[in-house]
């Protein structure tokens, strides 16, 4: 299931999903050539003609829709060249402008005051955490307008140290959300009124998810029949010496090394970005 | 009101019928066009503001019954526009202190927005 996921943003993607189907029958070989090399020598036209969509269950290709949320990722990118780093659609449908930390508030609000997106509510703040990077985590807003019936999706980034403007002037919601964010991740948000634990236990210490937390956790907690209350203890493993190597040796899906980026940018005027 | 029908209710909670929108109207989008004349004229944001305000203020001009204004700008009853516009005005004087026209402040490290991270 994954793989569709994957794959099933912009008509070149979908030509390689129905390729893919295609070339079911012949074998791994057939398949790994259809990633390699095909797709990309097909013609826009060519594309075009694959891409047209017959499968029931499978979601079409919007043009018109495509294209409206080209133009609106645009339009952000121009009014707000300062914190605008990229826009891209993923999965076909789904806009995302991703924005300098410094830009957060600024953004969030143009986005919820401004006539043309009105996206006044604000349904989730998302976290993620990817240690390759240097600035590993990855802080998503997810808003929705009522008036226009369409959703947006505002990423940034930080690193353990570094605090992020909270949401919150903006958006009352953020509040928990943000708490979520700094329980899980530790993300420290500037700003916020009352940045607290909000998931984990009474004094509980760490961040669960951030890669570095192990599966095990620090601490065991038991009802301790003698002192009558219940004991928190280090974590003791019943087999000794036992090695959780949770990463295999495999690579998980060598298949999709080569697979085009699931998201499609949306260009902005160079001359607007400096 | 122009319309001689007195509107009872907006059907929204919390929004109350407003008696005066043309003069309420005509109020809020002077200050946003006042406001936005102090940003650089090459500001995108400036721009099209100017553009959407002129426009409404145009037809809230010209148009006296409120039905038939509501129905011109297509954004919602008289009473929702005024909030808008509150919204908008908001944002321009917050914009005049971040000045989102200019440059770029950060640029991305070259990883950071590839996905899949592959090595």
């Amino acid at each position: 299931m994954l793989v569709h996921t994957v794959i099933h943003g912009g008509e070149l993607n979908m030509a390689a999903c129905i390729l893919r189907q295609l070339s079911r029958g012949i074998g791994f070989a057939a398949k790994c050539k259809v990633y390699g090399g095909t797709v990309s020598r097909l013609t826009h036209g060519e594309a075009a003609a694959v891409a047209t969509e017959t499968r029931p269950t499978v979601r079409k290709f919007d043009a018109i829709q495509h294209s409206q949320l080209t133009d609106f990722g645009k339009y952000v990118a121009e009014c707000l060249p300062k914190y605008v780093q990229k826009v891209q659609l993923t999965s076909g449908d789904e806009l995302e402008v991703l924005i300098a930390p410094e830009g957060i508030v600024p953004v969030l609000q143009f986005l919820k005051d401004h006539q043309n997106s009105q996206f006044a509510n604000l349904v989730d703040i998302a976290g993620m955490d990817v240690p390759a990077r240097q600035y590993r985590f990855e802080v998503i807003y997810n808003l929705l307008s009522l008036r226009y019936n369409s959703r947006i999706r505002v990423k940034t980034y930080t690193d353990e140290l570094t605090p992020l403007d909270s949401a919150f002037s903006v958006f009352k919601a953020a509040n928990w959300y943000e708490r979520e964010i700094w329980d899980m991740y530790g993300v420290f948000f500037a700003n916020h009124p009352d940045l607290r634990r909000i998931l984990t236990d009474y004094g509980f210490e760490g961040h669960p998810f951030r890669k570095d937390f192990p599966l095990s956790g620090y601490v065991e907690v038991r009802y301790d029949d003698e002192r009558k209350r219940v004991v928190v203890e280090p974590v003791e493993l019943a087999q000794e010496f036992r090695r959780f190597e949770l990463s295999t040796p495999w690579e998980q899906f060598p298949n999709f090394r080569d697979v085009p980026a699931a998201a499609e940018e949306v260009p902005v005027d160079p001359k607007e970005k400096k | 009101m122009a319309s001689g029908v007195l509107k009872q209710t907006t059907g929204l909670t919390g929004l109350a019928v407003v008696a005066n929108p043309h003069h309420l109207l005509s109020v809020l989008y002077g200050k946003i066009l006042r406001t936005i004349q102090k940003m650089p004229s090459s500001a995108a944001y400036r721009n099209y503001t100017e553009e959407i305000i002129k426009v409404r203020a145009e037809i809230v001009k010209n148009t006296s019954d409120v039905k038939e204004l509501e129905r011109k700008i297509g954004c919602g009853q008289a009473e929702e526009l005024i909030q808008q516009a509150e919204n908008e005005l908001v944002l321009a004087r917050k914009m005049l202190t971040w000045k989102p026209w200019e440059p770029l402040i950060t640029k991305p490290l070259p990883n950071q927005w590839a996905w899949p991270c592959t090595k």
